[in-house]
């Protein structure tokens, strides 16, 4: 069996004349957090619901827990919590009484399932308050609760930030870290806010009108960002000179009369500080410097940046 | 599927219009005494009263509408609050969801029906309208279970409207015109609407004072005319479903 949960290979959706996801391979390892990062309408919910057979394939292949999906896979819902989209419940009933539902229908044999589920995501058992009466952070926190109700092994969290105050987002953002940390889950979670990926998230899939432009851990991610050393001089044509001269260095980019990135990273700074003013070229600064995830996701994406 | 019905029963907690609904029961066993009170009448024919209180207007046109209502009520909120995909996601089966809201339809209406004889009875026997028997008791108990059964699946496109709309405007609506075309085309052909279907099985034998049809009513086809509409209800329902 592969190490992946969740893998999906060329798996494509086109709605009409429209490619809402494009040829995408995406890698779900187990007992990671994997954030799925793009803007609105960039095909993140439209994967999710494809690896659930919510939204038909036009081709390519999901396949979950080794299986390969075609339409709804009942098997695997069982192995699933998931929230797609902003979770509904019964207004009419309270929070507790709107899980006994869910826990009903799954047939959940723990007899304090729906109490456990609560009390993990910090909201009352058997309280009287309706779900109609709940604030946008109880009900983001209720449909966490009924996603963990049975006990999954993988969690699949379409933009569960959303809506939230930044209080509630970083409860919710500990709350996540806490499953997989304490619980092992493997969680798939799709958002448009970019810092909220960077500080949850293992592993990262940067996704674009519909094309999976990069996927890497982000350890990895964060060694290939951008790291380069910033150079302010006060004659840059000269210093160019001795960069290369001296030193064999090419990877570089001026930026402007003033300014030189150096890529190589692991250039004696020392070395070039006195070579520099050895040659009559003052040194205004240098520093180490890292392309934000940001800066990262403008680049791959040719385009703006995101929130 | 047993689940599934026991957990209808479970959303419809708080809710209070399915219960208000059920007055309407009394509505025309209420005017029937009116009506006798009235006209001071008492020693009445049990079938003449039972034919206003629960054989005329509540078997084709209240209680249609009523179970018109409470199709909308039942499919609403999955519907308006987007809760599909999370019940999809348990799994819960499509069609299993549709019969879970048919068998509510059906408890509800055969319900409906026993109140209104329960209504019909009191307000006739208690006043001394009617001299009680038993046998005029049992006739109007079977006549009544007829009607809730029957009606049920006689309005089973209207769940299907119901289940394939977002709002409640449309089924409403679908259902208002559902109930009284059942009255236009029951002049033209007894076989077109599950609902005249309907009447013309209740009415089989004649036996309805004031109530009657030219003919010996078509038995096979009124059962043929409901179990179309039902399957067809069903199928679209099903495709409808699948869509969200």
């Amino acid at each position: 069996m592969s190490d992946f949960l969740i893998e999906t290979k060329q798996l494509t959706k086109i709605y009409g004349e429209q490619t809402a996801v494009n040829a995408v391979n995406l890698h779900v390892k187990k007992g990671r957090i994997y954030g799925l990062l793009g803007r609105n309408g960039a095909g993140k919910t439209t994967i999710m619901k494809m690896i659930f057979g919510l939204a038909s394939i036009t081709s390519g292949q999901v396949e979950v827990f080794g299986k390969n999906i075609k339409g709804r896979q009942k098997s695997v819902y069982p192995r699933i919590g998931a929230i797609i989209e902003t979770p509904g419940f019964y207004p009419n009933l309270t929070g507790t009484e709107n899980l006994e539902i869910f826990a009903k229908l799954r047939g959940t044999a723990a007899p304090d399932a729906v109490k456990n589920a609560l009390t993990v995501v910090g909201l009352p058992y058997k309280d009287k308050k309706l779900f109609s009466k709940y604030s946008l952070g109880m009900k983001q926190r209720l449909g966490i609760a009924n996603a963990i109700l049975h006990d999954p092994e993988l969690l699949i969290l379409d933009e569960p930030t959303n809506g939230l105050d930044p209080i509630g987002i970083a409860e919710m953002r500990e709350f996540i870290q806490k499953l997989s940390a304490e619980r092992g889950k493997t969680i798939l979670i799709s958002s448009h806010i970019l810092s909220e990926i960077a500080l949850l998230a293992d592993d990262i899939g940067i996704i674009d009108h519909g094309v999976l432009l990069e996927e890497s851990s982000m350890e990895e991610l964060k060694q290939k960002n951008g790291r380069y050393i910033q150079l302010r001089v006060s004659d840059v044509p000269k210093a160019t000179l001795i960069l290369e001269q001296r030193f064999g260095l090419a990877g570089y980019s001026v930026q402007d009369d003033e300014t030189l990135r150096l890529y190589d990273t692991s250039l004696d700074m020392a070395a070039v500080n006195k070579a520099l003013v050895l040659q009559e070229v003052s040194v205004l600064s240098s520093q180490l410097c890292n392309d934000t995830l940001e800066d990262y996701f403008k680049k791959i994406t040719g385009g703006e940046g995101i929130a | 599927m047993l689940k599934l019905v026991e957990t209808e029963f479970l959303k419809l907690r708080r809710r209070k219009l399915p219960w208000v609904m059920l007055l309407a029961a009394f509505v025309m066993p209420f005017f029937a005494f009116l009506f006798y009170s009235y006209l001071g009448k008492k020693g009445v024919d049990p079938l003449l009263f039972y034919k206003m209180s629960a054989l005329g207007f509540t078997m084709f046109i209240i209680l249609p509408v009523i179970l018109g209502v409470l199709s909308t009520i039942l499919m609403y909120d999955e519907n308006q609050y987007d809760m599909l995909k999370q019940l999809w996601i348990v799994p819960v089966s499509k069609l299993g969801y549709f019969f879970s809201k048919f068998f509510m339809i059906l408890l509800y209406s055969v319900g409906f029906m026993l109140l209104t004889a329960v209504g019909s009875i009191a307000f006739s026997v208690l006043p001394g309208i009617v001299a009680f028997s038993w046998g005029s008791a049992f006739y109007l108990l079977q006549k009544c279970l007829e009607i809730g059964v029957l009606c049920a699946f006689g309005l089973l496109p209207i769940l299907a409207v119901a289940a394939s709309q977002k709002g409640y405007i449309l089924p409403v609506c679908a259902t208002l015109v559902y109930a009284f075309l059942s009255f236009f085309l029951m002049s033209f052909n007894l076989y077109l609407h599950p609902l005249s279907s309907m009447a013309a099985i209740v009415m089989r034998n004649n036996d309805i004072p004031g109530l009657a049809f030219t003919g010996a009513p078509n038995l096979p086809l009124a059962f043929l005319c409901i179990d179309v509409w039902g399957v067809v209800s069903v199928w679209v329902a099903d495709l409808a479903l699948k869509r969200k």
